[in-house]
């Protein structure tokens, strides 16, 4: 792998483990949506570090070059994360629905008693 | 004494909604039993709400548009906070008559079914109901597979007009599908082993608005509904 690849992916990974524990500490995202961002950042940041020892494992399992095993890694892990993210948008979706009935069932109530109240 | 209510879920009916409620009244002057009746306003942008209100009409306006699904839901919880022991599903654009239900609540008060039907393939007439070819074989595929899944034959899945019993209302109230909920809803009963009975009833077509299923967004329908149908889990079963 030239430098400047090696040097490419340090600045990137090293910039989105920076950006995702400014998020975390900010409050921004939950650990539990951080960690496999935090995952991939330091897989890159091996990979970029050991660039001899991760091509062995790239060779081993059938990729010929390191960077299409880099490339493969994040779309299974981009996939993951859609899926996720996928999940966690229909348990939303279920609880919205849940809100909304009950706050009209509740302000139906409501009005029941205030039309009540104004009559007596 | 049975307490039954109407639940009308109303999405922009602001041309027929009042129609609906006068023909619901008119009906429960003439009639030994009284229908109560509620319209679930689904966030309607029109007038419907306006409406709903000047005539005094019981109502529940949902705070935000939920689709058919959630809309009637919301009034299977109110049937099951208010203790009502049958709750009909009424369609609040003029396709459903008034004078059908007392077939649809018979079987239920009878016990002999818990969920009944109102069904327009059942009638041999069929010059009340006009649907296009497309759409009565979607009707039959969704059938088939409702067949396959269940052992049960229900002709008309899509039918919006049902009545069901006390038993029933609990399990909605709980969980009722949000997508495509008439015919889903039905493997659900079925499923959990609810007795589920067809009633011929008479259907007029629409006064007004438009239908929730449109012709280019029928196969994307169909795939969806069988889809479901197909991947509804054994939990349900009771």
């Amino acid at each position: 792998m030239s430098w400047n690849l090696r040097l490419a992916i340090f600045i990137f990974s090293l910039g989105l483990f920076i950006i995702i524990i400014g998020f975390l500490r900010s409050k921004k995202i939950p650990i539990k949506y951080a960690l496999v961002w935090i995952l991939s950042s330091i897989i890159l940041f091996f990979v970029a570090l050991t660039p001899s020892f991760s091509s062995g494992i790239a060779n081993r399992i059938g990729f010929e070059v390191l960077s299409n095993l880099v490339v493969a890694i994040f779309l299974i892990l981009l996939l993951y994360i859609t899926l996720v993210l996928t999940m966690i948008v229909s348990d939303q979706r279920k609880k919205m629905i849940l809100l909304i009935q009950e706050i009209s069932l509740l302000k139906q109530k409501v009005k029941e008693v205030e039309i009540h109240e104004k009559k007596s | 004494m049975n307490k039954i209510i109407l639940i009308i879920p109303a999405y922009n009916e602001e041309e027929t909604i009042l129609k609906t409620i006068e023909k619901i009244k008119s009906f429960n002057q003439k009639s030994k039993i009284i229908y109560d009746y509620l319209v679930i306003n689904d966030g309607s942008t029109d007038a419907t709400e306006d409406i709903l209100t000047r005539n005094g009409v019981p109502h529940i306006t949902l705070i935000h548009n939920l689709g058919i699904g959630g809309a009637v839901q919301t009034g299977y919880k109110y049937a099951l906070e208010n203790y009502y022991d049958i709750a009909v599903q009424f369609d609040g654009d003029g396709q459903h008559d008034v004078k059908s239900i007392e077939f649809l609540l018979k079987p239920i008060i009878n016990n002999t079914a818990d969920m009944t039907i109102g069904s327009r393939f059942i009638l041999k007439e069929k010059d009340n109901f006009k649907s296009s070819l497309m759409r009565r074989c979607g009707i039959k595929l969704i059938s088939l597979v409702i067949k396959l899944k269940t052992k049960k034959t229900i002709l008309d899945t899509t039918s919006g007009f049902r009545a069901v019993n006390r038993n029933i209302i609990e399990s909605f109230s709980e969980d009722y599908p949000t997508e495509y909920p008439e015919p889903i809803s039905t493997v659900y009963a079925l499923k959990k082993g609810y007795r589920i009975e067809e009633i011929p009833a008479k259907m007029h077509s629409r006064e007004g608005g438009t239908s929730s299923i449109t012709s280019w967004k029928s196969i994307y329908y169909m795939i969806n509904v069988i889809l479901s149908i197909l991947i509804i889990e054994r939990s349900k079963e009771r």
